[in-house]
């Protein structure tokens, strides 16, 4: 017997350690579940670099005293995919390029809706080609308004026009990755899903359709050719760095978004370029795109949620947006004269305003290529033979 | 006398159930141990099932194909290539090291003296900055215009070579980062060789030559080839090197796996190349640990 009770008392210890063990594990999750019923002061953001700096955020969170997380991603689809694999309940908004809320996002119940009377009357603020209902911030049918949109820029090649002039670079167009003399002169940005659309392009082919076997054998053709021509890939802190000392005289997929700091730093030599002409819809000669930030169809949404995309309209906020670190970008705010007098004529110089219009106006809108995942294998079967 | 009681065989079925029965230590071990093991397991499950998936999907546990893996071994794949250049990359980045390393930790136990824990420190502090930091430093260095080049044209040169966003300087930033991994191995390998040994060697008449052929190299062998596993280990993973000094002149196999879990959000792909590229590495440390037997290399038996 007393052996008995020695080893019940021993049994007994032991599960008391269990049960304490237990609730060590489950404590983060029980804290979980409580975050899970009430999200008031938490706000988890999927977005593109500079919607996550400290400038941006630092104020909101002092503001309402939550606790905001933001995570940046480089592409669109790691981001959808994100909430594809199961983490809808984990983030409130997510950032991504124009289609893709209304065509993939929507349809597949990624997002939700935003309260259109709320949100309606910012765009009357914003830049003229933003104006109410904006194509890509409603849904294909009209009814619903997904999005608020604000930063937006050109996105076709950059050069450092001490080597190749404005002129020369907008008249050749994407022809110039064609010259065999600009062979080892140029770099490639790591940007996979852009590297697709501009090297369909320079191939002399629109790459927002479904493309011919023949167009595809051109498209594969064109890339191993680029990329073995190519001094580098890299980041865009690569690119900027490498056409600073001259490594490069340009380099494919870039524009405002990758080359802006560099202008900002002193060198207004290297230049975002819109060619005037190209294979693309209505002969036009560039890519642009347009964010969207929607709110995520999360069963427990965070209400601060709505308060963010209200918050990143006001003048000064935008303002802040547009200039948030690592990337500079125009904003749609800047229609609003009050946020448009916050930039300095070294800020405007540096998002390249003096020619953003005609820029936008040459370009059509980042889309969906219907075969992308097709031409994305081709692209990198072609840069292995880079070595 | 615990040590007595346990030395005799349990006889009843009472002892021997309590001879079964963890330790009281091993049981509070145990929500440790499982956590630990869920963590390493987890991962490697996810990745296994995942690499079974259909692709391009999400199908995780609820499909089975095998056709990432014919994929990858179909000969018009050129995934192969990827796979050449980082294993190839590993071996020079071995051998080069293997060269390198040998005298300076040699230095280290019998040269350098009292100076020894500092040159260490010297080569370990560069591991407290992270890896691509001084990846683009070296840019920084090479570049043109940048120091070399600078300095270079500064004394009247013509310039520094140009050799960034080649496959060569992709080897020198390997070897550079992994020293360290190879350098403290084969210098605990080398502190193995007993002075003793060299000394009577060398009394009975052995040359340098000999001494360093028939005693260091055989007693130092643990520990330079475990540094040569490590190195190789870490060298097939590599990718930071290949992308920042290299500007991706040549695509590295574990590059291969990011691009398929980034923006070709092939997931089960990615899945398929991390297995093949895990069984292999796996298979060569199983292969080279048996082929070494650390016991009696370690002077156990």
């Amino acid at each position: 017997m007393a052996g008995n009770s020695a080893g019940i008392s021993r049994r007994s210890l032991l599960q008391g350690m269990a049960a304490g063990a237990g609730a060590l594990a489950a404590g983060p999750f029980l804290g979980a579940g409580s975050a899970w019923a009430a999200r008031e002061k938490e706000l988890n953001i999927l977005c593109w670099e500079g919607y996550n700096s400290a400038q941006v955020l630092d104020p909101f969170r002092s503001k309402t005293g939550a606790t905001v997380k933001a995570e940046s991603l480089t592409n669109d689809p790691t981001m959808i995919n994100r909430l594809r694999a199961g983490e809808i309940s984990t983030w409130d908004l997510i950032n991504v390029n124009n289609p893709w809320a209304r065509k993939v996002m929507l349809p597949e119940k990624l997002i939700k809706p935003l309260p259109k009377a709320e949100f309606e009357p910012f765009f009357a603020k914003m830049l003229p080609e933003f104006k109410w209902p904006y194509k890509w911030a409603m849904s294909e049918d009209g009814n619903d308004l997904l999005g608020m949109v604000q930063r937006f820029g050109p996105y076709s090649f950059v050069v450092n026009t001490d080597k190749i002039s404005r002129k020369t670079a907008e008249e050749t167009g994407w022809d110039l990755f064609n010259d065999p003399a600009l062979a080892g002169k140029y770099g490639i940005l790591e940007s996979d899903d852009w590297n697709v659309f501009n090297l369909f392009v320079v191939a002399g082919i629109d790459p927002f359709k479904v493309h011919t076997p023949e167009e595809m054998a051109k498209f594969g053709e064109t890339a191993k050719r680029v990329f073995k021509g190519a001094k580098l890939i890299g980041d865009i802190a690569s690119m900027n760095q490498a056409l600073i000392s001259g490594e490069i005289d340009l380099h494919l997929t870039g524009g405002t978004y990758s080359v802006s700091p560099a202008r900002a730093d002193g060198h207004p030599n290297l230049r975002a370029i819109t060619p005037l002409k190209g294979p693309l819809a209505g002969g036009k000669g560039g890519i642009s795109w347009i964010e969207v930030t929607s709110t995520v169809n999360n069963p427990n949404l965070s209400p601060l949620a709505l308060e963010f995309l209200k918050y990143v309209q006001a003048p000064d906020v935008a303002h802040t947006v547009a200039f948030a670190e690592g990337t500079f970008n125009p904003v749609a705010q800047m229609g609003n004269p009050d946020c448009f007098k916050l930039f300095t004529k070294e800020e405007l110089d540096a998002i390249q305003w003096d020619s953003l219009e005609e820029e936008m106006a040459r370009s059509v809108e980042y889309d969906i290529v219907p075969d992308y995942d097709k031409a994305l294998d081709i692209m990198n079967a072609a840069k292995r033979l880079r070595g | 006398m615990a040590d007595i009681a346990l030395a005799r065989a349990p006889e009843t079925a009472r002892e021997i159930r309590h001879a079964r029965r963890l330790s009281v230590g091993a049981k509070c071990a145990m929500p440790v141990a499982v956590l630990l093991g869920i963590g390493f397991l987890a991962p490697m499950v996810a990745i296994l099932a995942y690499s079974f998936a259909t692709p391009r999907s999400f199908d995780v546990f609820r499909s089975f194909t095998l056709e990432n893996f014919a994929g990858l071994f179909d000969p018009a794949n050129t995934v192969w290539l990827s796979f050449a250049w980082s294993v190839g990359f590993a071996l020079f980045t071995v051998a080069i090291l293997a060269v390198v390393a040998y005298p300076i930790a040699y230095g280290l136990n019998a040269v350098f003296g009292r100076w020894a824990g500092l040159i260490s420190v010297l080569f370990v502090f560069p591991l407290f900055v992270s890896e691509n930091v001084r990846l683009y430093g070296w840019v920084l260095f090479f570049i043109k215009n940048g120091v070399l080049d600078g300095t270079l044209r500064w004394l009247g040169f013509s310039g520094g070579p140009e050799v960034l966003y080649t496959p060569g300087v992709t080897l020198f930033g390997m070897a550079y980062t992994y020293l360290p991994f190879m350098l403290f191995p084969m210098t605990l390998g080398l502190a193995l060789v007993p002075r003793d040994l060299v000394d009577a060697a060398r009394d009975l008449g052995a040359g340098r030559l000999l001494i360093w052929r028939e005693i260091e190299l055989p007693l130092a062998m643990p520990g330079i080839l475990i540094g040569m596993l490590l190195t190789f280990v870490l060298a097939v993973g590599a990718t930071a090197e290949a992308k920042i000094l290299g500007g991706q002149s040549i695509i590295v196999i574990s590059h291969d796996i990011e691009i398929a879990f980034t923006y070709s959000q092939n997931w089960p792909l990615g899945s398929a190349l991390a297995v093949v590229v895990s069984v292999f590495i796996a298979a060569l440390t199983l292969v080279a640990l048996s082929k070494l037997d650390l016991d009696r290399m370690l002077g156990r038996r």
